[in-house]
């Protein structure tokens, strides 16, 4: 029975992190069952949301055995979803056991102290670099690489603060047009539009709108509409970011 | 700026993205490179609605076939390839004329946008499809 706890734990851990990290719900559905076939279960049914997970399975003595994984926070990490997936692969090859999977899982979960400037500096050097793309000079690129530290460094203050995500977003849309306006003032020749178009397009929903298709395609319908919402909020509060700056700013500079 | 310019932005651009999203590091350049083909293809096609479709395709098949072969998840490379298409003009765009007031403008640019976003989503459904189909295909032979 000991050794279905720990059997449990890595399963519903390798699940979490999955969707934790924004994967997408099948794929979390996929893990559990792969592990359990890994693990010589023999039954298991297994419902992942963007927001949960539910699983039962039966054990050897002929016993039902429930858990509930609740999934608060989500943040995009790419990185995780793919160490967790190739766990997951070798416990389905038998070359892993359950504890041993456990340990890894529990080693990918610890927050690892990312380098903050590394994270400002990627931030800042792809909004600069959008604004080149979509048509800025050199000019924009810098406005544009001050826009995108500055929300970079502004995102994690706010998560901490437990600024609900969806706000966080509209305030990061308004901090970006509030830089591009000032820079616009500042310096001669600066065009706004391919500093902001440029500044927000890291800040768009990519990973959702691409897993919610994903997930609608193989008929998960409730994580689908749910991650299509997701989405659609975050651009619309972004772009509503961007206006209430624009209309508080007054004329804008074209 | 010339286009090379563009393109040359656009593959540093989906570098410093993959890093932001903690992409793993051999898989940045796999990304920049699909990116860049990707909005290459998009400037070809005059950046219509028509051209959305094509570009993401093309990035959908390549991002598929570069996950089989790396054994790495699709969704990984997709999401940083793709994100040099997202209309964001399109979006300040509208905003900007909404709060002008020009609710003509407002409309026609936020109907193209959406028109676009519709051609990357349709591009993304027919990719993951083919794939999709092909996997459960080798399934079915292996039972």
């Amino acid at each position: 029975m000991d050794n279905m706890a720990v059997t449990l734990d890595a399963i519903c851990l390798a699940s979490k992190i999955i969707l934790e990290s924004g994967g997408e719900t099948y794929r979390a559905e996929e893990t559990v069952e792969r592990m359990c076939a890994g693990l010589h279960i023999s039954r298991v049914d297994v419902l992942a949301l963007p927001t949960g997970l539910m699983l039962t399975l039966d054990t050897e003595d002929h016993k039902s055995i429930t858990r509930i994984v609740r999934v608060h926070n989500r943040a995009t990490n790419l990185a995780r979803i793919d160490l967790c997936n190739g766990i997951s692969r070798e416990v389905a090859e038998g070359k892993l056991s359950a504890e041993e999977a456990l340990r890894r899982l529990e080693e990918i979960r610890k927050p690892r102290k990312n380098n903050p400037w590394f994270l400002i500096g990627a931030s800042a050097l792809s909004a600069g670099s959008f604004t080149i793309m979509l048509g800025g000079f050199w000019v924009d690129f810098i406005v544009s690489f001050f826009c995108g530290a500055a929300v970079q460094m502004a995102l994690p203050l706010l998560e901490k603060r437990h600024v609900p995500g969806l706000l966080s977003s509209m305030i990061a849309g308004s901090l970006t047009t509030l830089l591009a306006l000032i820079g616009a003032s500042l310096l001669s020749g600066v065009q706004v539009e391919p500093i902001i178009s440029g500044a927000i397009m890291p800040l768009l929903p990519g990973l959702a709108t691409t897993n919610a298709i994903r997930d609608t395609i193989r008929g998960d319908l409730v994580s689908g509409g749910a991650r299509f919402i997701e989405a659609i909020l975050c651009a619309v509060m972004l772009a509503v970011g961007i206006g209430l700056m624009l209309s508080m700013w007054g004329g804008i500079p074209s | 700026m010339s286009w090379w310019v563009q393109l040359i932005a656009c593959f540093v651009a989906a570098l410093a993205f993959s890093a932001l999203v903690h992409l793993p590091k051999k898989a940045y350049p796999i990304t920049g490179l699909i990116a860049t083909a990707g909005y290459g293809v998009f400037l070809l096609l005059n950046q219509s609605t028509m051209g959305y479709f094509f570009a993401t395709l093309l990035i959908g098949i390549s991002c598929e076939i570069c996950a089989r072969l790396l054994k790495h998840t699709a969704t990984m490379f997709i999401t940083s390839a793709i994100i040099p298409l997202v209309p964001g003009v399109g979006l300040y765009r509208t905003m900007r004329y909404l709060v002008e007031g020009d609710a003509s403008m407002a409309v026609s640019t936020g109907t193209e946008t959406v028109l676009g976003i519709c051609g990357i989503a349709l591009a993304l459904t027919v990719s993951t499809v083919i794939f999709a189909n092909l996997r459960s295909r080798k399934k079915k032979e292996m039972t």
